[in-house]
């Protein structure tokens, strides 16, 4: 590597956050232990460091004292390793000799209540970074292709969105739906909230621009089976679920739209013990007539109960804890609609939220039209009995404080939003995490929602979190924004955290090669005799192979042997000289 | 490295008491992000370790789990995905068929080895990290300070 052979001349910016770090940890002595530490030329603290005067700061003092190395110890380095890697950029430093430090998600947010024992962790943590980054070394700023596609998986409304965005602005689109339908959950709903329309309405003409486009290539009854390579140029396997055939696909983005799968409420309500105890969607997806008819026996319904937060909403149940967001307001749509046609229509809910723009509007149409609501307390699930075909539901109602009892001809259970059974396989492909909930993260929830932690896979819709069909066009056209920004671009930098062998330590043992997962190490058979070679393209920077090489012949860049102990022994053995403030 | 032996250093807290210091590796993917979850939710652990970054547990070599026992840690805990959920597919996969032979490594250096741990918790299992250092913390605070023994 070009050499950063030059004394370190470390700056260390100690971060306040306001009071999140500063009123647990005490950064003033943080920030004095760092400045006896050696190879420091500059320490202080600052109440923002990301804001535009601890930016400014940073790039006055390296221009000031000749910093040559920067530390900063505030938030997670995944929320701004990035901000603060472009700062010292600009003030003319190798974006890789920067080192953060977690003091608030790792300290003080997690120890409130024990600010001197949070300190001290403080001044060992900086104390190790400080270590570290005196053995950063500059690395080079590599950029590669962008090809001029994007993968769409998924064809409900998120997808079809995302597609047609992307090739309005004259990109190619690959977009693969695992059935033999496109248009998604949205084209089932015969009660569409907020407008009147059905689902199928509204998804239809998006499909017909969708197939008239020439720029999208649609692979129905496909699903992906095989992803490589890294943002700018990927490597996608397709496989026909009919035909079992496999074709391969090159692109440069992907947007991930697999969306949800309505939920079914196995040993809730009694569901299953009679066909006119049905799901919302179950009750959705029934052919539109003028009139309700049981399930069971073809009679007209008279009655129907709808039940809320089925499977939502449920503390401490793995997957379903969440709310799931659609449906209070999927009710009151389908309670008013359905209250035209019937003698009456009851809600018994926990808690109502109608929280989009017009879906208050027609909870109230609900009311209006006499739909009943009544709410059952939080732990005291109302009873539904079926005996003899017919069904009985009592429950309390919490503010009249009487318990109630009702014959339904049909009770529906607004069931949660759970993530698709093949959601793990579609995790495992694309490398992408799962919250509580059981759908993707994001790379950040607040800054950064539609990217993902995998470089070039972004995800928009119900795959990123219960939510209606508006809020996931709104996130399928973001996310198309950025797979067009970056296929615009047409390059992008990458990594350079890639792992290297030292030829002459190599003693062609081969060990690596089993041990890294992407087929980037060969053996150069040139040599003899053959000694390992990394390609840096195929490498992903996971350092499995430095750490199985026996010969130490690997040596894994940003994140070396030597700057890893050396945090271990600044750690454990700081000299006695250094141990500052601790 | 500068030291070979265990280091005599013990961390004091205010009232005097011995304080076990923990050297947790995490992965960058699952762990470290579940730790920072752990904070964002205001989770409360003990506050003995101090972790250390690394991109998978892959990269983790017995080497520095060794060296840092070396060095005086009390305890070393590294924490990853659960297997089939490592961001490098089986890096940390790699990790668990190393840690039976470091473990026993570690047993012939005279090391308890309840003193390491090797655990798995997701970006989202705040919990489950914040259980692990707890869990760790108390096994070695009961171990006592380190020392090599051959029983
Ligand atoms: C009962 C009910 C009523 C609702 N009513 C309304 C309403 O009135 N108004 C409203 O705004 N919202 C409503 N919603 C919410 C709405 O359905 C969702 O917001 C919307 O469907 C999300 O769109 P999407 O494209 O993200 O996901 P989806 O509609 O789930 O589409 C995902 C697509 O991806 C495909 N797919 C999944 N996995 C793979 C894979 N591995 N490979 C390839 N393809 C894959 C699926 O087959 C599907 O076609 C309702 C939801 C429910 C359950
Ligand atoms: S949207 Fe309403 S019914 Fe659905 S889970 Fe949330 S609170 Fe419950
Ligand atoms: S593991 Fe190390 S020594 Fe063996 S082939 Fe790979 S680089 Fe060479
Ligand atoms: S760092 Fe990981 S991806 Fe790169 S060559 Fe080594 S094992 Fe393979
Ligand atoms: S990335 Fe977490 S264990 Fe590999």
């Amino acid at each position: 590597m070009s050499g950063t052979e030059d004394e370190p001349r470390i700056g260390v910016f100690v971060c306040h956050c306001g009071h999140n770090i500063a009123g647990t940890v005490d950064v003033e002595a943080v920030a004095h232990m760092a400045s006896n530490l050696p190879g420091v030329a500059f320490a202080a603290d600052e109440m923002f460091m990301c804001s535009d005067a601890g930016q400014t700061l940073i790039k006055e003092k390296i221009k000031e004292h000749n910093l040559n190395r920067v530390v900063v110890a505030s938030c997670s380095p995944r929320m701004h390793e990035p901000t603060f890697r472009r700062v010292v950029e600009e003030a003319g430093l190798n974006r890789y000799l920067f080192d953060q430090v977690n003091l608030r998600e790792h300290v003080s947010w997690c120890h409130m209540r024990e600010p001197e024992l949070a300190t001290e962790k403080a001044i060992d943590l900086v104390r190790m970074s400080v270590a570290r980054a005196s053995k950063l070394q500059n690395l080079p700023i590599k950029k590669v292709n962008v090809l001029p596609t994007t993968l769409v998986v998924g064809g409900g409304i998120a997808g079809l969105r995302a597609s047609l965005d992307i090739a309005d602005r004259g990109f190619d689109v690959l977009l693969v739906e695992k059935t033999p339908k496109l248009g998604g959950n949205v084209a089932k709903w015969t009660h569409l909230f907020p407008s009147d329309e059905t689902g199928a309405d509204i998804i239809k003409p998006l499909i017909r621009d969708v197939k008239k486009n020439k720029r999208i290539k649609i692979l129905t009854e496909s699903k992906v089976s095989e992803f490589d390579g890294y943002i700018g140029n990927f490597g996608v396997t397709v496989k026909n679920l009919k035909t079992e055939k496999e074709e391969r696909y090159e692109v440069g983005a992907v947007i991930v739209t697999t969306g949800f799968e309505p939920f079914k409420p196995v040993g809730y309500y009694s569901y299953g013990e009679s066909p006119d105890i049905l799901t919302l969607a179950e009750l959705q997806e029934l052919p539109r007539s003028e009139q309700l008819l049981k399930i069971s026996n073809g009679k007209p319904v008279k009655k129907v109960v709808f039940i809320g937060c089925v499977g939502s909403r449920q503390p401490g149940v793995k997957g379903h804890e969440h709310c799931s967001r659609h449906c209070c307001s999927a009710t009151a749509k389908a309670a008013a609609d359905l209250r035209d046609r019937v003698d009456e229509v009851l809600v018994l809910y926990q808690d109502i939220r109608t929280y989009g723009k017009g879906h208050e509007e027609f909870h109230r149409m609900a009311r209006q039209k006499h739909v009943i609501y009544s709410k059952f307390p939080q732990n005291e699930y109302p009873d539904v009995i079926v005996k003899k075909s017919k069904i009985t539901i009592k429950w309390r109602d919490v503010l009249a404080d009487e318990d109630l009892e009702f014959e339904p001809d049909m009770v529906v259970l607004a069931s949660a939003m759970i993530p698709p059974e093949d959601v793990e396989e579609t995790s495992h492909l694309f490398s992408l995490t799962r919250s509580g909930d059981g759908f993707f993260n994001p790379e950040h929830i607040k800054l950064a929602p539609l990217t993902t932690h995998t470089a070039g896979v972004m995800i928009a819709g119900a795959a990123q979190a219960a939510k209606n069909a508006s809020e996931s066009v709104i996130d399928a056209s973001g996310a198309a924004a950025k797979a067009v920004g970056l296929m615009a671009q047409g390059e992008v930098e990458i990594e350079s955290t890639v792992s290297h062998v030292i030829p002459e330590l190599c003693s062609s043992c081969h060990t690596c090669l089993t041990a890294c997962a992407y087929n980037a190490i060969s053996m150069d058979e040139t040599k003899d005799p053959p000694i390992a070679v990394v390609t840096e393209a195929k490498c992903h920077g996971c350092g499995t192979c430095a750490a199985a090489c026996p010969s130490s012949a690997i040596v894994m860049y940003h994140s070396t042997d030597d700057q890893i102990l050396t945090m271990v022994e600044a750690f454990l053995c700081p000299s006695p000289s250094i141990q500052g403030g601790g | 490295m500068t030291s070979t032996s265990l280091s005599t250093t013990e961390t004091v807290d205010s009232q005097g008491e011995w304080e076990p210091k923990i050297m947790a590796f995490c992965c960058n993917w699952c762990s470290y992000a579940g730790a920072d979850l752990a904070g964002t939710s205001r989770i409360q652990y003990p506050t003995n370790a101090r972790i250390l970054r690394v991109n998978c547990t892959g990269r983790i070599s017995p080497e520095f789990i060794l060296a840092a026992l070396n060095m005086g840690a009390d305890g070393v805990l590294v924490s990853g995905c659960h297997p089939g959920d490592c961001h490098y597919t089986s890096g940390n996969l790699k990790a668990r068929a190393r840690w039976a032979l470091m473990e026993t490594a570690i047993e012939q250096a005279g090391v308890d080895p309840r003193r390491v741990r090797l655990q798995w918790a997701s970006a989202s299992e705040a919990q489950v990290f914040a259980d692990g250092v707890r869990t760790l913390t108390e096994q070695v605070r009961k171990l006592g300070p380190i020392r090599r023994e051959w029983v």
